[in-house]
């Protein structure tokens, strides 16, 4: 057989799904949202596929799934705002222990709500590299600006948070 | 050290690009000398860590098997047939029935068949709707057709013997693996009129 090309839209529905709600749920902190951008993007990757050619297919979906997830903002108008509990900032040790990675992941709703907080430029960035796992070069691609414009929001984005969760310097 | 004097502004950026595998070797005997002592700069690495690790340390949320394809090609055969796949799937299929005359065969029979179902009187054929029709090997002329319940999961069998005589003039059957196909009745429809002929290829 000579015809492995791409992948078909279900392969890539079962092996980006994940990735892709877990994307939107931190970006804007609601499942509804997140299953809706996981909708539409598959819709698009169905439709884009035949048109996709050969070349980094994980920059070409994130720059779908990116897209379609500022369509959807652009659409329903809606600026997450959701603001830091007050007073329950746990500070970690300078060097993560066991104990201090458990307490890092009972924070998550904080670190959740700070990530609502960031600039979009920042959360974009700190997501994709954070939580889906892509490479500064992918990140470049799926959201249109260089490299270098990558790393410095994915480092203002970690700084921003560290303040927010009054993470010891 | 070397004089190189931290700057948490200009290398805090070289930090979290450390931390990602990202920098060039000039970079990194950089970040290595800053880190050689200097305890400012080696609290700020450290929480940058930090925040990385607790951002990597996320819960993942399950995304919900609602959303994603069940793995079967269900009606995607006869989505084909009617030209309904503009897809690649639609080129994956082409391109393999130009090299497999088996496959060739399949389609037309299928295609056959599919004709014979929507040329029965009063019967509805769409896409979605399914006939799981087994033909029994001695009861020609008869076709039982069955919900597909639970055995959508595993390969279908799909058979019509329809004809004169005692020779059955097609047959479609074990359409496992890439032939796939589905059959379909409404409920309260269970047996196919016996009078439909279809000529022999």
């Amino acid at each position: 057989m000579t015809d492995e090309l791409a992948p078909t839209w279900e392969d890539v529905a079962h092996r980006y799904g994940r990735k892709i709600y877990n994307f939107a749920y931190r970006l804007t902190g609601n499942p509804d949202d997140a299953a809706d951008l996981v909708q539409e993007v598959l819709l698009r990757v169905r439709k884009g596929l035949p048109s996709y050619q050969p070349g980094s297919f994980d920059g070409w979906l994130w720059r779908i799934t990116r897209n379609a997830f500022l369509d959807g903002i652009r659409k329903k108008k809606r600026r997450p705002e959701s603001a830091l509990p007050e007073g329950d900032h746990h500070a970690l040790g300078s060097s993560p222990s066991p104990d201090e990675v458990l307490a890092s992941i009972r924070l998550s709703d904080d670190v959740q709500s700070a990530l609502l907080k960031l600039p979009y430029e920042f959360r974009e960035a700190v997501v994709l590299c954070d939580v889906v796992g892509l490479a500064y070069d992918e990140i470049a691609e799926a959201t249109d600006v260089p490299v270098g414009t990558v790393r410095s929001r994915i480092h203002r984005g970690r700084k921003l948070l560290r303040e927010m969760l009054t993470w010891p310097v | 050290m070397a004089g190189l004097i931290f700057d948490p502004d200009e290398h805090g950026e070289l930090f979290s690009a450390y931390l990602d595998g990202e920098l060039t070797p000039e970079e990194l005997t950089v970040v290595g000398e800053l880190l050689d002592g200097d305890e400012e700069a080696i609290d700020d690495f450290r929480s940058i860590q930090s925040i990385r690790k607790t951002l990597q340390l996320l819960p993942e949320f399950e995304v919900p098997a609602a959303l994603l394809p069940d793995g079967h090609l269900g009606d995607r055969l006869s989505a084909y047939l009617d030209g309904e796949l503009v897809t690649l799937e639609h080129r994956r299929v082409t391109k393999h029935l130009v090299d497999c005359a088996d496959c060739r065969a399949e389609l037309q029979e299928l295609d056959r068949a599919r004709i014979a179902v929507r040329s029965l009187p009063g019967v509805e054929t769409t896409m979605t709707s399914e006939i799981h029709a087994t033909p029994a090997p001695h009861r020609r002329r008869r076709i039982v057709a069955g919900g597909i319940g639970a055995a959508a999961a595993a390969a279908l069998l799909v058979g019509l013997a329809v004809g004169g005589g005692d020779e059955p003039v097609f047959i479609l059957d074990d359409l496992e693996t890439h032939h796939v196909a589905r059959a379909s009745a409404e409920p309260g429809f269970a047996v196919l009129p016996p009078a439909i002929q279809v000529a022999a290829p």
